[in-house]
């Protein structure tokens, strides 16, 4: 189990650093009314502002309904998800809403769901709190305006000495002291980080050296992946290997379909991977973006003790891969002109068209009169033609 | 190379399935319903709906869709008509954007009654795409008119569909397709054999347009006779989507994904289209296994739709095709 859960505090009084904005809002909830202004929990990540929201509903006896920002990203989404709640509270007990990542509604295309949640928050009929990273943004003022804000500051440095110490005794594992204050240092106040990163440390894979996880590249990350001595070790790497799903994915592809591998074995990884690319588009489709949590355990199904598969960045030959990087460019380029002379898609136009034009052209009965700078690769695909 | 019997051909400096596009809705091959219906419309031109075309490939959809603008719209047609193909970006944003700036640049003047968008392959937009649409189909109907262009007017959304008159266009027949060829190869003063001609549209499977490209094609050899046309039939990009399945039955996984991302990178054959060929060569192989095959495809063809990069999918598929070709 990863760290950052197994030692969640389970009481608002175990959590480090920020006693001001605990007390603040252990007496917000405490005198909540309705019509109480909504609170905006500002600070960076892995500092505890999920985990303080989470405590308090728990000590208050909330029933703690969390959305994060793809799930509010538009209009009847809010209404959707919101109303009931806002309605008739006694059938659903006593709410709170913990609306996260709230900075991250917008820069979407989710127009209307800001103005409608500003709309809830300013005659809120249940408290509700709200987390951001970064209030800074003009798009946030609305929201400001209609919340108080309570700022959290980054974990001091002593703080997460004492704290990491006690969790490395608890654990039975040991860290040189260069090697803690380095873990401390790093993580910038980010508690969770720190705690993620001292599990990989003591885990021994590279264990004590100047390389975390956190910091592979991809390159790297791949390989340890596949030469993980085991299951739970091959889990840890694909969990820190913090990159774009979507590189994340393709890195894996192109590794895969490169690597020589037994029929049944290729295609077991290339389902595995199907399976991942589908719950990849449909989290953009949806901006459903906390089912990502779901595309690290669908990839883990790519592990096999001592798998020949080793990192590769293009998923083509070189003879391929200049030919479609330098024909193929211009290829396209051609057919989308003709095709829009022709009132035609480019992919009709290269299936039906273009090798019957290169026949005629080949056999000087056409002449297209097409500019200058096609005529090598006309060259070409006309002796490519039986 | 051309028959040496043969006088040198003339050099055509057009496509004849251009040169031979009807400008006339009359002078349409065999869509006389389709055609008749039309012209009953026009009768009050002010009051035409938005039509909707739907219809197997090469029966004379986009050529009716041009026809119309050219009579309603006359010389000026090309400046009052936004024609939009699966090739062109129809995400939902570049659709309004689009079509919203069209409809904004030069306002009606008085010589035309509207302005005209012709939304070709509308079948391979989203269904969300296609609901974004149906907004601005409505914020726009002052001032221009939409033509919708479906081979599978099933996948088009109810409400588009119920927004339009909708035409269904047949299948034009054999008969009617030879005549037309050969009133091409008149023209041309190209020699040919019927057996050549009959040999064309059954490669061609009934599309016209197909068969005019195949006909010029072969014609470029010499005679349009049947080895002729043999010769040039094997040339549409169908045949390499056909040799992908094949490949890959046999196993050959590396070399039917390299035959297919040429297809798809270098030629620019749609994802969707590699499949509708693919699923079509499937039945002329006389594999057995055939419902099997086809179960794969559909299985991928889902897939690339809901995934987010259709290259992995597709290599999926031909691997899983690779393990029931044994």
């Amino acid at each position: 189990m990863m760290w950052a859960e197994k030692y969640r505090p389970q009481a608002i009084i175990d959590m480090v650093g920020n006693e001001e904005a605990r007390v603040s809002l252990i007496e917000w909830i405490d005198k909540w009314k309705k019509g109480t202004k909504p609170i905006l929990l500002v600070g960076q990540p892995g500092i505890g502002k999920t985990t303080l929201a989470v405590l308090v509903a728990k000590q208050f006896g909330y029933d703690l309904i969390s959305l994060n920002a793809s799930d509010v990203r538009n209009k009847e989404q809010i209404t959707h998800v919101l109303g009931p709640l806002l309605g008739s509270t006694t059938v659903l007990g006593k709410p709170l809403i913990f609306v996260d990542e709230v900075d991250g509604i917008h820069g979407r295309s989710d127009y209307g769901g800001v103005e409608s949640l500003v709309k809830i928050l300013k005659e809120p009929t249940v408290p509700i709190i709200l987390a951001a990273n970064d209030d800074s943004s003009t798009k946030m003022r609305s929201i400001k305006k209609a919340t108080k804000t309570i700022k959290l500051r980054p974990i001091p440095p002593r703080l997460l000495r004492i704290y990491l110490g006690d969790i490395l005794s608890k654990e039975g594992s040991k860290l040189v002291e260069s090697s803690i204050l380095k873990l401390v240092v790093e993580s910038r106040g980010d508690i969770r980080s720190m705690l993620n990163t001292a599990q990989l440390r003591t885990t021994g894979f590279e264990p004590q050296t100047e390389k975390s996880f956190e910091t592979l590249n991809v390159e790297d990350g791949v390989n340890a992946f596949f030469k993980a001595k085991s299951y739970d070790e091959a889990k840890l790497i694909m969990y820190s290997l913090s990159i774009d799903p979507r590189e994340k994915i393709n890195a894996f592809y192109s590794s895969i379909i490169t690597s020589s591998l037994p029929k049944d074995e290729m295609l077991r990884m290339l389902k595995v991977l199907s399976e991942a690319d589908i719950i990849y588009g449909k989290i953009r489709a949806t901006q459903e973006w906390r089912l990502l949590r779901y595309l690290d355990s669908i990839l883990l199904g790519l592990y096999k003790a001592d798998s020949p598969v080793r990192y590769s960045r293009f998923n083509l030959s070189w003879p391929l891969l200049n030919r479609l990087m330098w024909d193929g460019k211009t290829i396209k380029k051609l057919a989308h002109v003709l095709a829009k002379k022709m009132h035609t898609s480019v992919s009709s136009f290269s299936t039906f068209y273009f090798p019957y034009m290169l026949l005629c052209m080949k056999n000087k009965t056409l002449d297209l009169n097409i500019e200058e700078h096609y005529d090598k690769v006309i060259q070409k695909e006309m002796e490519l033609i039986k | 190379m051309r028959d040496q019997a043969n006088l040198p051909m003339p050099i055509s400096n057009v496509m004849w399935v251009e040169k031979y596009r009807p400008n006339k809705l009359s002078d349409l091959v065999n869509q006389k319903d389709v055609v008749g219906s039309l012209k009953q419309l026009f009768k009050n031109t002010s009051e035409l709906p938005h039509l909707l075309f739907s219809g197997s490939a090469g029966v004379g959809k986009t050529t009716a869709a041009l026809c119309i603008t050219k009579e309603i719209l006359g010389d000026v047609w090309k400046d009052y008509t936004l024609e939009l193909n699966a090739s062109d970006e129809r995400g939902i944003n570049m659709v309004r954007e689009r079509v919203k700036k069209f409809s904004r640049y030069a306002g009606l003047d008085g010589r035309i009654p509207f302005k005209i968008i012709i939304l070709d392959e509308a079948d391979e937009m989203t269904s969300d795409a296609q609901t974004a649409l149906r907004r601005i189909v409505e914020d726009t109907a002052k001032y221009c008119r939409f033509i919708f262009i479906a081979n599978n007017i099933s996948k088009i959304i109810a409400p588009i569909q119920s927004r339009c008159a909708v035409f269904k266009f047949t299948t034009i027949s054999e008969q009617e397709v030879i005549s037309y060829l050969k009133e091409i190869c008149k023209k041309e003063n190209v020699k040919f054999d019927e057996k050549g001609l009959e040999t064309i549209n059954s490669y061609a499977e009934g599309d016209l347009r197909h068969s005019i490209n195949m006909l010029q094609a072969t014609a470029s050899l010499g005679t349009v006779n049947e080895s002729n046309v043999k010769k040039t039939a094997g040339l549409t990009k169908t045949k390499d989507a056909g040799q992908v399945l094949k490949l890959a039955l046999a196993g050959k996984i590396t070399e039917a994904r390299n035959k297919m991302i040429e297809l798809i990178k270098v030629y620019g054959m749609s994802e969707s289209d590699f499949l509708k060929y693919m699923n079509r060569e499937s039945y002329k192989i006389k594999n057995v296994k055939l419902s099997e095959i086809l179960e794969i495809i559909a299985k991928y063809d889902y897939r690339v739709i809901v995934g987010a990069n259709p290259e992995i999918q597709l290599s999926a598929l031909l691997a899983e095709l690779g393990k029931i070709g044994k």
